[in-house]
């Protein structure tokens, strides 16, 4: 077969692609050979020569063929010294011996020289149990010692809060320096000095200015970097280790959780498993720590008068059912909405809104509270090519050209950051990356382009994009659905001249130009998308720009391409497939397509009705004006995530019976008829969907808080309360019947997801090209710019121990010419004023923020944005000014 | 937290190319076709200008050819060359290997250190010399060699080089 | 004063390093026969046919490396002169650029040419910005003169040569350590293949020749391969620059014929006139301190490539080091084992670690601490450093070793019985040992 070679490695004989490394080859023969600088994601190094094995290929004759020796089998010719695995690559005939007498000599050699100068720490180190140098030099190495010199030492020193380095305990592989650099493009550490002086630190040693994000921790093979948080708290036998899915953002990290009793110890990486193969950022990382805070809440809570009493479940389950049975019989199932839901697992979500539509007849069910605009329940699948076969994070790595729409990934997708950081690195992926901040990734040393479109600009820098690709030439391969607008939108683009361009958005036409030609030319492609579209108020003509750009510039058709929306939180994906929208049922199907509907129908045992129901927002006013009498809301502190923190609250206040699934006493909580305690994403098993649309199974690692029970118990109770025959046993049951009934799902099992996922893929909604029009922004004052950090502190994160740690204190940063327009000063604070309300922040310089926008990063304590009308700033602007001395920084905390 | 740094760590943080030096900065540029390969031309034209190179003269290298900080520094220390700390005003270099060893070097070492008070690595109180050991100067042929600064000094013994530090104020 | 039949020859001329009596020897004559002239391949086939090897320490045919450039990559090809001279005993490169700048610019640019390279760089060691600034100085009087530039030699090619100074690394002195450093990163070596010639400078088919290498080009492609071979023998043609160190009567740069005895080099009073104060010769290094030593007894060795080879040693760089026989062999070997763990870059663990342990062993050894196991202790480290090591570092620490061992173990066995050295002139006059 073409593309494959046969190679013998001691007495196996295996054939693998040409161009595979020893050591690969190795593996796939099942013969060990141990490595140490090698790492699957860093190109061969050479470096640690643990992995020396002796190589001969045959020898050729005259005639370019294998010379046949007296015993019929080719002549081998020797390499005269032994070579590493791990830079060699095979070829056709090559024989490798890992056993003969020179090849195990070579390798205990190299492992006696590891251990010269490295210190018998393993009773006081961290790695011990699960270190590779232990484990190689049990396996490979002498069974004495014969050197007792004395060792070259170096101090200990702390790399910042996470990272604790004891360089006595270094190899020098430089694993750590590379992976830093080439998969995190952070470049925060670096080798010093040479020889057996050799040291890895940061810039003169002093303490990282990096993501913290602990992957240095991660690859080091040694116990050289150990993490601080973790340090001297358990011996690995002392932990079980599950692999669950990433509370956090909709990557979908696999979080390998090493728990002790009842308490989360630490969370790793795995090298080979999941989408993240070992990356992890430092929430993945760090960020566990809420499972086992303190304030979870243990016991269901009930109003009594003006406070919350505990009480039973039964008690709970019992006022929470008989409440939405009255109010439904008196004023109809239109008077019960449903919010929130991002954050359960995928059988929970079916389940909400099963509840919703299933038991109670109600279509105000809405997970998106963030969004400001009115947007379909489908128009995000659709404007990422309508669930049509999709790349996920390993093709994302080998595109040629990637777009970056608006968002700072450093703080919303950080997998696929380092994804793309990696690609550029490594595979050439060319970045464009549109933001008006120049951020992590549009910086000059990915060698990308920065779209610096003006904030309020982005429909009209994605139509720019688009006319640009389609000025050159039709597209091929339109469904007829969307070739049917192609002429009309070409007319509605034609406005877009370089002169309008460069006005609106601030980025030249030839740029645009050059964007949109580097994006259709390139065979392989991605666009990216995500909450800064999601929940900006132009957001329906946003989406429909972005799903023009995907099908004019080829990105939705093209093999290995597509468009990719990441949504915020770990099953925002989830929620969409699974109906919690009002106009949709699981696997999109629209509430008023009777006959998609009829399968539900049957199944649940009742007809749902036809009608979309509100949207988050509309919920929201009808409860503040009385129309919808009960709230139920998941997973989700709306008095922090919803635009109109206002609105929040005069709903909150007149609704009749607000039931709050949650973790914490949060403050949305306290304004709770019913609380029900519920269990964190560790201690239940569930499927959640990342933003490649990849299902994934998130193992249970321990039980939930005393007190605590699963979402999805907690809805069947209320349901069975209501008289409806669910009979559950395991929420995999739950599962079955999805798999069932959700359109694209047939054929999905926990088995089959299994180690890797299963991702769905079937065209749900047709595609249109339509012309995408916004007003001009023309309101005055400050953008606010917004970007996520990892280091926020929202409800789960805040109460991570490690992550509090690294949080800075919110502020608002201008550049010096706007800071000098309002007279302010270094250690001066400025208000930031909407008619939603205000915020007052300490000041802080920064030149690269654009004029005319002030940058707050978000879901930090102190800076609700949402108080001044958008959660995450998203097409939010704000009157600036100096705060006068006296007045305190901040707003209140996030409970 | 200890951190023992390479460098003094000093305050103010920044430095800028003085006038008279900038177009040999850009001229240094303009050799490579990659900016990078201009880092060892800029770190001497650093040290020629402060005497030595302190930590914000390798933030300024980094910053003029668009490295990172940490990049830099990895670069400067893997040399003996660049002196990282300050040094007195004549480097006393003096070569140890083999045949400048044959040729009586240790016993030369012995008498600077003598001499001067100061051993290895170290510096006179006045600030004058600065004494370090080297290795092999490609001077072989006429050792025991010494290098002061970059001046090449051979076929030395105690007698020249008292003659030699008489001169050096 | 030095001498030699041809790089050596006339070499302390006054004023050589100015451009006007480079020419009046009838410097820069080559270049204008040839540049624009003959085809290139060519250029390539009569340096191949001269037999000139790598005269920086690794012996490797230049004409052959010059051939492996691809002829049809679009890249630019670079032309980089190793001027990083290092390894200990040798100082050849030093006076032949110090004294006769304009013969390497001349070398560079014939090379450059026959690879269609347009771009050099010459690659000193830090401690040359004396020489850097001679060579400088002649680079602008050449270019002056229209030698460099886009017209040399009024022939339509076009070449510049750039100079870089280095900042203390032995290590780059190894092709790929020096192309790293010369690309602003630590001067680490790099996987071989790619070699330099297909991927070297930026990723570009790149020739890296030694100093005194490119200096015999101008005359080779004067006068042709057969003239060139009136020296030296079958394998190893033309004439070497040896460096002689120690206690002789002359140390000093000799040019000789590949081929001539290593007794004549030493004794003959038209080179180094023998040893001083009545020393004897105990034992030659004959390429720099990274070739095993070889005793006394094979003083009758022919200075070429195969007759070293044959005894088990290099010519290498050609830098001799004559040791006494009042010279303690542990001490010498220790004093260079130090230099190794030193240079060493940490790359790779056998070299790095390797050399930090045999410095110690030896310590202990030199120190009167030395027991019976440390002798082959030595032995075993020195080999599983040798040819395990990333480049050729390693092998250099190990050889020295080795070479000390085989044909003087009785120094370190008596180091081991009685605490003390055989005999060490050095040590005498010295109360204490250098860390």
């Amino acid at each position: 077969m073409s593309g494959l070679v046969r190679v013998t490695i001691d007495d196996r004989t295996v054939e693998v692609p040409a161009g595979t490394l020893v050591t690969d080859a190795a593996r796939a023969a099942e013969v060990h050979v141990p490595i140490f600088c090698s790492h699957s994601k860093l190109p061969p190094l050479g470096a640690c020569r643990i992995c020396v094995v002796e190589v001969g290929t045959p020898k050729l004759g005259p005639d370019r063929k294998p010379v046949v020796g007296p015993d019929g089998n080719p002549v081998i010719a020797w390499m005269p010294k032994v070579q590493t695995g791990c830079t060699t690559p095979v070829s056709e005939g090559m024989v490798v011996r890992t056993q003969s007498p020179t090849a195990v000599k070579a390798r205990k050699g190299v492992m006696e020289f590891l251990l010269v100068n490295h210190p018998l720490d393993c009773p006081v180190c961290d790695e011990g149990g699960e270190c590779q140098l232990q484990d190689l030099a049990f396996a490979f190495g002498h069974d004495f010692s014969r050197m007792d010199e004395a060792k070259r030492t170096f101090e200990s020193e702390d790399l910042g809060p996470i990272v604790k380095k004891e360089a006595n305990r270094c190899i020098v592989c430089m694993r750590c320096v590379r992976y830093c650099d080439e998969v995190m493009g952070e470049d925060a550490l670096t080798a010093h000095q040479r020889g057996v002086h050799t040291e890895i630190s940061s810039f003169n040693r002093q303490p990282l200015e990096c993501e913290q994000c602990g992957n240095c921790v991660e690859v080091c093979p040694v116990g050289a970097l150990t993490a601080l948080p973790y340090r001297f708290k358990a011996r690995p036998w002392d932990l079980r280790q599950h692999i669950t899915v990433c509370p956090y953002c909709s990557n979908g990290c696999s979080v390998r959780l090493g728990v002790r009793g009842m308490e989360i110890l630490r969370a790793r990486g795995t090298e080979f498993r999941g989408v993240n193969q070992e990356y992890l950022c430092v929430r993945g990382r760090f960020g566990y720590g809420f499972v086992n805070a303190g304030d979870r809440l243990s016991a269901p809570l009930v109003r009594s008068g003006d406070s919350l009493q505990p009480a039973s479940w039964d008690e709970a389950i019992a006022y929470a059912a008989t409440g939405l049975r009255d109010l439904a019989a008196t004023h109809g199932p239109g008077s019960i909405a449903f919010l929130g839901g991002e954050k359960l697992n995928a059988e929970e979500q079916y389940l909400f809104q099963k509840l919703a539509r299933g038991v109670l007849g109600t279509n105000h069910v809405d997970a998106r509270t963030r969004f400001a605009a009115k947007v379909g329940g489908a128009a995000l699948l659709k404007a990422a090519g309508g669930g049509r076969p999709s790349i996920g994070f390993e093709d994302l790595g080998n595109v040629q050209e990637a777009l970056v729409l608006f968002d700072d990934l450093q703080g919303e997708s950080p997998l696929a950051q380092a994804v793309l950081v990696r690609g550029q690195h490594q595979q050439g992926v060319h970045l464009t990356v549109a933001h008006p901040r120049r951020v992590k990734l549009a910086r000059p040393k990915f060698r990308g382009e920065w779209l610096g479109a003006r904030p309020g600009s982005e429909v009209a820098l994605v139509n720019a994009l688009t006319k640009a690709a389609l000025d050159l030439g039709d597209p091929a391969g339109l469904p007829a659905g969307a070739a049917a607008g192609l002429a009309g939108l070409k007319s509605a683009l034609a406005s877009w001249t370089p002169e309008r361009i460069e006005r609106e958005t601030g980025v030249t036409a030839t740029a645009v130009a050059a964007g949109a030609k580097r994006l259709r030319e390139a065979e392989r492609k991605a666009i990216l998308f995500g909450r800064a579209v999601a929940e900006h108020p132009q957001a329906p003509a946003l989406l429909q720009a972005i799903e023009n750009l995907g099908w004019a510039s080829g990105a939705i058709t093209a093999e290995r391409s597509s468009v990719m929306y990441a949504g915020p939180q770990n099953n925002s994906q989830g929620a969409l497939d699974l109906g919690l929208v009002p106009d949709h049922l699981p696997g999109y199907v629209p509430v008023g397509d009777a006959a998609a509907r009829e399968p539900f129908e049957k199944s649940w045992g009742r007809a749902i009705d036809p009608q979309p129901g509100l949207t988050a927002r509309e919920i929201l006013e009808a409860a503040a004006e009385g129309r919808v009498k009960a709230l139920w809301i998941a997973s989700d502190h709306l008095l922090r995530s919803a635009p109109d923190r206002a609105l929040v609250e005069k709903a909150l206040a007149k609704a009749e019976l607000v039931i709050v699934n949650e973790l914490f006493l949060t403050a949305t909580a306290q304004a709770a008829h019913v609380v029900f305690p519920v269990a964190a994403f560790a201690e239940k098993d569930g499927v959640v969907v990342n933003c490649e649309r990849r299902l994934q199974k998130s193992t249970r690692a321990l039980s939930p808080r005393r007190g605590a029970r699963a979402d999805w118990e907690v809805f069947q109770a209320v349901a069975q309360a209501l008289g409806a025959g669910w009979k559950y046993r395991t929420s995999e049951d739950v599962f079955r019947e999805m798999a069932r009934l959700v359109p694209g799902w047939q054929g999905a099992s926990w088995a089959a997801l299994l180690p890797n996922g299963w991702t769905w893929q079937a065209v749900r909604v047709e595609p249109s090209l339509a012309p995408a029009e916004a007003p001009a922004p023309s309101g005055t004052g400050h953008w606010v710019l917004a970007g996520g950090t990892l280091f926020a502190q929202g409800s789960l994160s805040g109460r991570a121990e490690t992550l509090a740690k690294l949080a800075k204190h919110a502020r608002a940063f201008l550049n010096g010419a706007e800071a000098s327009k309002l007279g302010l000063a270094e250690g001066d604070a400025v208000t930031l004023e909407s008619p939603a309300g205000r915020l007052t922040l300490p000041y802080e310089l920064d030149d690269s923020v654009p004029p005319g926008a002030v940058f707050v990063p978000y879901a930090l304590a102190e800076a609700e944005l949402n108080r001044l009308g958008a959660p995450s700033g998203a097409g939010l602007q704000v009157k600036l000014g100096r705060a006068p001395a006296g007045v305190p920084a901040g707003a209140a905390g996030n409970r | 937290m200890s951190h023992a740094p390479v460098m003094p760590v000093e305050a103010p943080a920044t430095l800028e190319w003085p006038e008279n030096v900038r177009s040999e900065v850009d001229e240094a540029i303009s050799h490579y076709p990659v900016r990078r390969s201009a880092v060892l031309p800029l770190l001497w034209i650093a040290q020629r200008t402060w005497g030595w190179v302190p930590p914000a003269a390798l933030r300024l290298v980094a910053h003029t050819l668009g490295l990172n900080e940490p990049e830099v520094f990895g670069v400067a220390t893997f040399y003996t060359m660049f002196n990282l700390q300050p040094v007195g005003r004549h480097h006393l270099q003096v070569c140890m290997t083999l045949s400048c060893s044959l040729m009586g070097a240790d016993r030369l070492f012995r008498h600077l250190e003598s001499r001067l008070g100061i051993g290895h690595g170290e510096t006179t109180s006045d600030g004058r010399f600065t004494l370090r050991r080297v290795e092999c100067l490609a001077a072989c042929g006429g050792g025991p060699c010494m290098q002061v600064g970059l001046e090449y000094h051979e076929n030395l013994d105690e007698t020249k080089v008292d003659a030699l530090l008489e001169k050096l104020k | 004063m030095s001498n030699g039949p041809l790089l050596f020859k006339d070499i302390d001329t006054p004023g050589l390093t100015r451009l006007e009596t480079y020419r009046k020897q009838g410097g820069y004559e080559t270049l204008a026969q040839v540049v624009g002239k003959k085809p290139p391949e060519e250029c390539i086939e009569i340096v191949k046919a001269s037999g000139l090897r790598g005269r920086g320490g690794a012996g490797f045919p230049a004409g052959l490396k010059w051939s492996f450039v691809p002829k049809n990559s679009p890249k630019p090809k670079y032309i980089v002169c190793n001027a990083d001279e290092s390894e200990p005993g040798t100082f050849k490169d030093r006076e032949l650029m110090e004294k006769n700048p304009h013969l390497l610019i001349e070398g560079v640019v014939l090379a450059g040419y026959a690879i269609g390279s347009n771009q050099g760089y010459i690659y000193f060691r830090g401690e040359f910005d004396y020489v850097q600034k001679i060579v400088d100085a002649a680079i602008a009087e050449a270019r002056a003169a229209g030698l460099l530039g886009d017209n040399v030699a009024g022939s339509g090619y076009r070449y510049e040569i750039h100079t870089h100074l280095g900042a203390g690394a032995y290590i780059c002195g190894e092709e790929t350590a020096l192309l790293s450093s010369l690309e602003g990163f630590r001067g680490q070596p790099r996987l071989k293949p790619p070699f330099p010639a297909v991927e070297g400078l930026y990723a570009c088919p790149t020739v890296v020749n030694n100093v005194e290498t490119l200096m015999n080009v101008p005359h080779i492609l004067r006068h042709g391969a057969q003239w060139y071979r009136q020296w030296g023998t079958e394998r190893s043609a033309g004439t070497k620059v040896m460096s002689v160190s120690g206690p002789v009567k002359r140390p000093g740069n000799y040019e000789i014929p590949l081929g001539l005895p290593m007794r004549t080099l030493i004794e003959s009073p038209e080179y180094c006139g023998g040893m001083r104060d009545g020393m004897k010769v105990k034992a030659v290094i004959p390429g720099g301190s990274s070739v095993p030593m070889m005793p006394a007894s094979q003083l009758d060795t022919p200075l070429d490539y195969e007759s070293l080879n044959a005894v088990g040693t290099f010519l290498g760089s050609g830098g001799m080091i004559v040791i006494d026989d009042q010279t303690c062999v542990v001490d010498a070997l220790w004093n260079m084992i130090r230099f190794y763990r030193h240079e060493s870059c940490g790359k790779c663990t056998p070299c790095r670690e390797g050399t930090y342990w045999m410095a110690e062993i030896l310590e202990r050894l030199e120190k009167g601490e030395g027991r019976e196991t440390d002798i082959d202790l030595l032995a075993d480290v020195a080999d599983n450093i040798l040819g395990k090591s990333f480049c050729a570092l390693g092998d250099a620490a190990a050889m020295p070793v080795q070479g000390a061992l085989k044909h003087f173990r009785d120094e370190f066995e008596y180091h081991v019985q009685h605490k003390r050295c055989l005999v060490n002139r050095r040590r005498q006059s010295v109360t204490e040992v250098p860390a």
